[in-house]
C-alpha cells in the first residue's frame, strides 16, 4: 500500500487576497482576520492521492505549515478523505521563505518514516513561487517532476507521467519514492461531503513544533531563510487615465476612434 | 561596489537546438549587472550539437560559455542537468545566477538553489544592485513593489520571464571563451524524460503581438468569454487572460498575462472585464496605448491605463464587434467601388 | 453567556452544502426555470449528495445529524434554487413521520432507500377542502379483509409525481373523529399522481395532485396508532416542516442580498454606482437586518429542536418572520434593479416569484400568527 504525503497550504480566499493592499498613505498593509482556504492546486494534489487510495489502496497524510488557524484547512482535508493531518506550527517557523519551508516540511516527512509519494500543488495562489516541491525533493533526496498533468502508468515501483512544457508535454518515467507537483488539468477535485465530515470526527490533527522536529532554531522560519524582504514600496501609476464619457453609442464611437488611431482597424 | 571577483551567471536554454529569446534577454541584463560589479558574465548551455548557438550568447553579452554538448543533454533531464550545473557552479562560485522562467527554468532553479543552500526569487520584474552590490530582486506584492534580497548566502538566484528585460543589441564582434561541460558520471538516474512532444501553438502568440486583448472574470461566463475572444479575432489580436479567468476554466495557463505568466509589449492593449490586479498589470507595462473596459469605475485598472470605459463588457463588447465588422465591410465596399 | 456561533463542524457542513449547491444544483437551474419541470436531475443530486440522509438515524443508513445542520443545508441550497430546497424539505416531511412513528419493520423497509435517494418521499395532507384546516380532510379509509382501502384526492402536494413513498392522512369512513396516516407506495393499485400544477415561482419544483381510487393499503402500512393520524402527520409539518421553510426563506434572503449588492455596485447612475446612494443603501440595510434577525430566530428554534425539546412555537415565530422577510427582501432587491428587475435575465425576478410560494407552504403567515398568539396568550 502506498504511503502518500500531500503538502497543503492555507492561502487567503481570493476575495480577501484582493483587499490585501498597501495603503497609499500609511504605506502599511492592513491587518485583519483573513479567511483562509486550501490552496486550490493543493486540492488537485489531494484529489490525486484520494484517487490512488480508491484505486489501489493508500494511506494519505496531509501536512501543512502555518499558524494555528491553518489547522482548519487540515481539518477540511481530513473531511475530504485524508487519513491523517499534521500541522507544523511554531512561532519559530514564522517568516519562512520557500527554502526554510521546504526544509521544515522535509524534516516532518522524514519523521513520518517510509513515504512513497509526496504530492504538492504546482504553486500556491498567494506566493506563486513553485519552489517548495522541488526544494523538498533536494532535502528528501527524492526525484521530482513538476507540472504533472496526467498520471499514465504505475508499475509498482515507478510512474510514467505527462508534465507540461511550453506548447506541449514531456513523458517522464520516475522511480518511487518521488515528488510530483501537479497542475489544475490533472483532475477535478471533489467537494466536501457530509459523511466525510462525520468520518473525520475520529481523526485528530497532530501539531508538531520545533522541538518535535528536533531542529535548531536557526534552520527554520525567518532565521533559516536566505531571502528577506528588504523593502515594500507603493508604486504610482505612470499613466494618466482619461475616462471616456457619454452614451453607449458615443462611447462606441470614441472606442472605434482609438482603435483607428492605434491602427488596429 | 561589493564582490568584484565572482561572475554573474546565466542558465541558458535550448529548445529544439535553438536558444529562446528569454535566455538572450537575461544575458543582456547579466551584462549590465556584471559591468556595474566589474565582473564577467558566464552562461551555461546544455544540449546536443549546439555549438553553433554559442556565438549568440557571446553577442548578447557573455564572456564565458560553459558548453555541454552531448547526447545525454539532448532533452532536459532533471538530474543530469542539475548535477552538471551545480558542480560547475561550485567550481566557479557565481555571485548571481539568472534563470529564465521557462518550464525547465522553473524546475531547475529551486533544485539548484536548494542544492547550493541559497535563496531564490521567483518571476522578478526588475533586478537592480543596491549600493553594496547586493541584488535587489523586485516582485509585485500587495499592490506595491517588493524588493527581496539574499544578504548572506551566495549565489543570489532569480528567475525572470521572457519580455521583462529587452532583447540586447547583439554585437556579433563580441567573443569569449568556451569551457566544455562533460555529462556527469556515475550519478543515479531516477527520473528520465522519455519523450518531448511539441504542439503548434494556436492563435496569435502573445509575446510578439502588436495588439493584445485580455479578458478577465468580468466576462461572467464562457459565453461572455467567447465574445471577448471574438473581439480579439476581429482585431487579429493575441488573446490573453488573467488568473481568475484561468481559474474559471475558460482558458488555459498558457494564455495568462502577468508576473507568473507572460509578459507582453504590444502597441495596443485592451483589457476587458478585468479589475487590474497587479500580478496581471505588471505583464503589460511595456504597452504603448492601453484601454480598459470595466463596469466598476473604482476598479484599479482605471488608474493604470490611458483610456477607460465604464460599461458592462457583456453589453459593450458585442456592440463593439458589430461596429468593427460594419466598418470593415463598409471599407471593403468602398475600396471595391473605387 | 449565550453562544451565537455555529460550531466548527457546523461551519464545515455549511461549507459542504454551499459547495454542493454551487457545483451540483446551480447547473440545473436554467432548465428548471425554462420548463417548470426537469426536476429529475436535482432529485438525483440530492440523493447522491447525502442531503436526504441528514436527519435519518445512522442505524438506518442516515447521517444522524440534527435540524440545525438540515436548516443550514436548506439555506445553502435555497440560495441557489428555492425549488430544489423545497423538494428536499418536503421529502424530509415524508421521512420524519416514519422516523418518529414508524415500526421497526417500516423503518428498516423505507429509511435506507430514502437516505440514499434511491427512493423519495412526501407527505400528503392538504385537500381542496382545506390545508390550513387539516380536519377538512375528505380522503377516507375503511378496513376490508385485513387491509385498508383509501379513496380521495390530495392537492398542492410537493413531490406528488416523484415521491415513491407518500405519507397520506385519511379519515375513517365510519368515524368522523378518527384520522389515520398511511405509507403509500407509488406502485399501489388505485394510487395515481394526476394533475401537475404550474406555480408562480419555485419552477422546477414538482407540485401536483394525487388520487386514490379504492387504493388497497396493507395493514402493516398504517403509520402510528390508528386514529392518531393527525398527530402523526402534523408533528413533522409543525416542526421540521416549518424549519424547512425557514431554511428556504433564509437562503432566498441571502440570494436577494447578494443580487442587490451586486447590481448596486455594478449599476452606474450619475457617474457612480447606485450603491453609493443612500436610498439604495437603506434597502440593502433592511434586507441585511431581516436576514440577521431571521437567522437568530431560525437557529434558536432548530437548536431547541436538536436538544429534543418541542420547538413548534419558536419555529412558528421564525417561519412567519423569515418567509415574510424573504418576500420583502425580494421586492426590495427587485426595486434596486429598477427596470432590470422586470427582466427575466436577472435572477431577482425569479426570487420575487419564488418568495410568493414560501408563505403558504407549511402553514400560512396567518396560521403562524394563530399559533404565536395562542402561545402568547397561554
Amino acid at each position: 500500500m502506498l504511503s502518500i504525503v500531500v503538502c497543503v497550504k492555507a492561502v487567503p480566499e481570493p476575495k480577501a487576497a484582493e483587499d490585501l493592499k498597501i495603503d497609499p498613505v500609511t504605506k502599511a498593509i492592513p491587518r485583519h482576520d483573513i479567511p483562509l482556504e486550501i490552496n486550490p492546486l493543493d486540492r488537485n494534489a489531494l484529489e490525486a492521492a484520494l484517487h490512488f487510495k480508491e484505486q489501489a489502496g493508500a494511506s494519505i497524510t496531509v501536512i501543512s505549515m502555518g499558524p494555528p488557524p491553518a489547522g482548519d484547512i487540515v481539518k477540511e482535508c481530513l473531511a475530504l478523505g485524508s487519513d491523517e493531518g499534521i500541522l507544523l506550527s511554531d512561532p519559530a517557523f514564522a517568516g519562512a521563505d520557500a527554502l526554510a519551508t521546504a526544509y521544515t516540511l522535509a524534516k516532518a516527512i522524514e519523521k513520518l518514516g517510509e513515504v512513497d509519494l509526496v504530492l504538492c500543488g504546482r504553486a500556491s495562489s498567494d506566493g506563486a513561487t513553485e519552489w517548495v516541491g522541488p526544494e523538498l525533493s533536494v532535502f528528501l533526496d527524492f526525484p521530482v517532476v513538476t507540472m504533472v498533468r496526467e498520471f499514465i502508468q504505475f508499475n509498482g515501483s515507478s510512474w510514467q507521467v505527462k508534465a507540461d512544457i511550453e506548447n506541449g508535454y514531456r513523458l517522464v518515467q520516475v522511480e518511487l519514492p518521488a515528488i510530483f507537483t501537479v497542475t489544475q488539468d490533472l483532475n477535478s477535485p471533489r467537494t466536501l461531503s457530509f459523511s466525510g465530515i462525520i468520518q473525520s470526527r475520529k481523526k485528530e490533527i497532530t501539531t508538531w513544533g520545533l522541538k518535535d522536529l528536533a531542529l535548531p532554531a536557526n534552520t527554520v522560519g525567518l532565521a533559516g531563510s536566505p531571502t528577506i524582504v528588504s523593502k515594500l514600496e507603493y508604486v504610482e501609476s505612470k499613466r494618466e487615465c482619461e475616462i471616456i464619457e457619454g452614451s453607449l453609442d458615443e462611447k462606441l464611437d470614441q472606442m472605434i476612434g482609438k482603435l483607428v488611431e492605434a491602427g488596429a482597424v | 561596489m561589493g564582490d568584484t571577483k565572482y561572475p554573474v551567471w546565466v542558465i541558458a536554454e535550448q529548445i529544439l537546438g535553438e536558444i529562446p529569446p528569454v535566455s538572450l534577454e537575461i544575458t543582456g541584463q547579466a551584462r549590465i549587472l556584471a559591468e556595474r560589479l566589474g565582473v564577467e558574465v558566464e552562461a551555461i548551455l546544455l544540449g546536443n550539437g549546439i555549438e553553433d548557438q554559442v556565438d549568440l550568447l557571446f553577442s548578447a553579452g557573455a564572456d564565458v560559455v560553459h558548453l555541454g554538448s552531448a547526447p545525454e543533454f539532448t532533452n532536459y533531464q532533471c538530474e543530469i542537468f542539475t548535477e552538471s550545473i551545480v558542480a560547475r557552479a561550485r567550481d566557479r562560485n557565481p555571485q548571481i545566477i539568472l534563470i529564465g522562467s521557462t518550464f525547465m527554468g522553473r524546475e531547475l532553479a529551486p533544485l539548484i538553489a536548494a542544492k547550493l543552500g541559497t535563496g531564490l526569487t521567483a518571476h522578478c520584474i526588475d533586478l537592480v544592485l543596491d549600493d553594496n552590490g547586493v541584488l535587489e530582486q523586485q516582485i509585485p506584492a500587495y499592490g506595491g513593489l517588493m524588493s527581496i534580497v539574499c544578504p548572506e548566502k551566495r549565489p543570489q538566484i532569480a528567475t525572470v520571464a521572457r519580455g521583462v528585460f529587452p532583447m540586447p543589441n547583439l554585437d556579433e564582434d563580441r567573443s569569449g571563451s568556451v569551457l566544455p561541460v562533460e555529462p556527469p558520471q556515475g550519478i543515479k538516474i531516477r527520473v528520465q524524460t522519455l519523450e518531448v512532444v511539441h504542439t503548434e501553438p494556436e492563435g496569435v502568440p502573445l509575446e510578439t503581438a502588436p495588439i493584445v486583448v485580455a479578458g478577465g472574470a468580468g466576462a461572467g461566463s464562457l459565453e461572455g468569454w467567447l465574445e471577448i475572444q471574438e473581439l480579439a479575432d476581429t482585431l487579429k489580436a493575441a488573446f490573453g487572460s488573467t488568473r481568475p479567468a484561468v481559474d474559471e476554466g475558460w482558458t488555459d495557463l498558457e494564455t495568462m498575462i502577468g508576473q507568473s505568466g507572460k509578459m507582453v509589449n504590444p502597441d495596443l492593449y485592451i483589457g476587458v472585464g478585468l479589475s487590474g490586479e497587479q500580478q496581471h498589470m505588471v505583464g503589460i507595462t511595456g504597452a504603448k496605448v492601453m484601454i480598459a473596459i470595466n463596469n466598476d469605475p473604482k476598479a484599479p485598472v482605471f488608474e493604470q491605463v490611458d483610456y477607460g470605459i465604464v460599461e458592462d463588457c457583456r453589453i459593450f463588447i458585442p456592440a463593439l464587434v458589430e461596429r468593427i465588422m460594419k466598418l470593415k465591410s463598409h471599407a471593403g465596399r468602398t475600396a471595391h467601388v473605387v | 453567556m449565550i453562544d451565537f456561533t455555529l460550531t466548527e463542524e457546523q461551519e464545515l457542513f455549511q461549507k459542504a452544502a454551499r459547495e454542493f449547491a454551487e457545483t451540483k444544483i446551480a447547473p440545473h437551474v436554467p432548465e428548471m426555470e425554462e420548463t417548470g419541470q426537469s426536476w429529475d436531475p436535482v432529485i438525483k443530486e440530492l440523493g447522491a449528495g447525502e442531503m436526504m440522509a441528514i436527519t435519518i438515524p445512522e442505524q438506518y443508513g442516515g447521517l444522524g445529524l440534527g435540524y440545525t445542520v438540515r436548516m443550514l443545508a436548506l439555506e445553502e441550497i435555497a440560495r441557489i434554487s428555492v425549488a430544489t430546497a423545497m423538494m428536499m424539505q418536503v421529502g424530509g416531511l415524508g421521512i420524519d413521520p416514519i422516523v418518529l412513528f414508524g415500526t421497526e419493520e417500516q423503518k428498516e423497509k423505507y429509511l435506507p432507500g430514502l437516505a440514499t435517494g434511491e427512493r423519495f418521499a412526501t407527505v400528503a395532507v392538504t385537500e381542496p377542502t382545506g390545508g390550513s384546516d387539516p380536519k377538512g380532510c375528505r380522503t377516507t379509509y375503511k378496513k376490508q379483509n385485513g387491509s385498508y382501502v383509501l379513496n380521495g384526492r390530495k392537492c398542492f402536494i410537493t413531490n406528488s409525481h416523484i415521491a415513491d413513498v407518500q405519507v397520506v392522512l385519511a379519515l375513517d369512513e365510519d368515524n368522523p373523529e378518527a384520522y389515520s396516516t398511511f405509507i403509500l407506495e407509488k406502485e399501489m393499485d388505485g394510487f395515481e399522481p394526476t394533475h401537475i400544477e404550474h406555480k408562480i415561482g419555485m419552477r422546477g419544483c414538482n407540485t401536483g395532485e394525487i388520487e386514490m381510487k379504492d387504493c388497497v393499503v396493507p395493514a402493516e402500512n398504517l403509520l402510528g396508532p390508528e386514529g392518531k393520524g393527525m398527530r402523526v402527520s402534523m408533528t413533522a409539518i409543525s416542526e421540521s416542516g416549518r424549519a424547512g421553510m425557514i431554511g428556504c426563506a433564509l437562503g432566498l434572503q441571502t440570494a436577494c442580498l447578494e443580487a442587490a449588492i451586486k447590481f448596486a455596485n455594478e449599476r452606474i447612475l450619475y457617474g457612480k454606482p447606485i450603491s453609493r446612494l443612500q436610498a439604495q443603501q437603506f434597502k440593502i440595510a433592511e434586507i441585511k437586518i431581516d436576514l440577521e434577525a431571521g437567522r437568530l430566530l431560525g437557529y434558536r428554534a432548530s437548536a431547541t429542536h436538536d436538544k429534543g425539546e418541542r420547538a413548534g412555537n419558536e419555529y412558528a415565530v421564525a417561519k412567519y418572520f423569515t418567509t415574510e422577510a424573504a418576500q420583502k427582501a425580494a421586492k426590495m432587491a427587485a426595486d434596486i434593479h429598477g427596470g432590470y428587475g422586470c427582466m427575466e435575465e436577472y435572477p431577482v425576478t425569479r426570487y420575487v416569484r419564488d418568495s410568493f410560494v414560501l408563505g403558504p407552504s407549511a402553514g400560512t403567515s396567518d396560521i403562524m400568527k394563530v399559533i404565536v398568539s395562542r402561545w402568547a396568550l397561554s
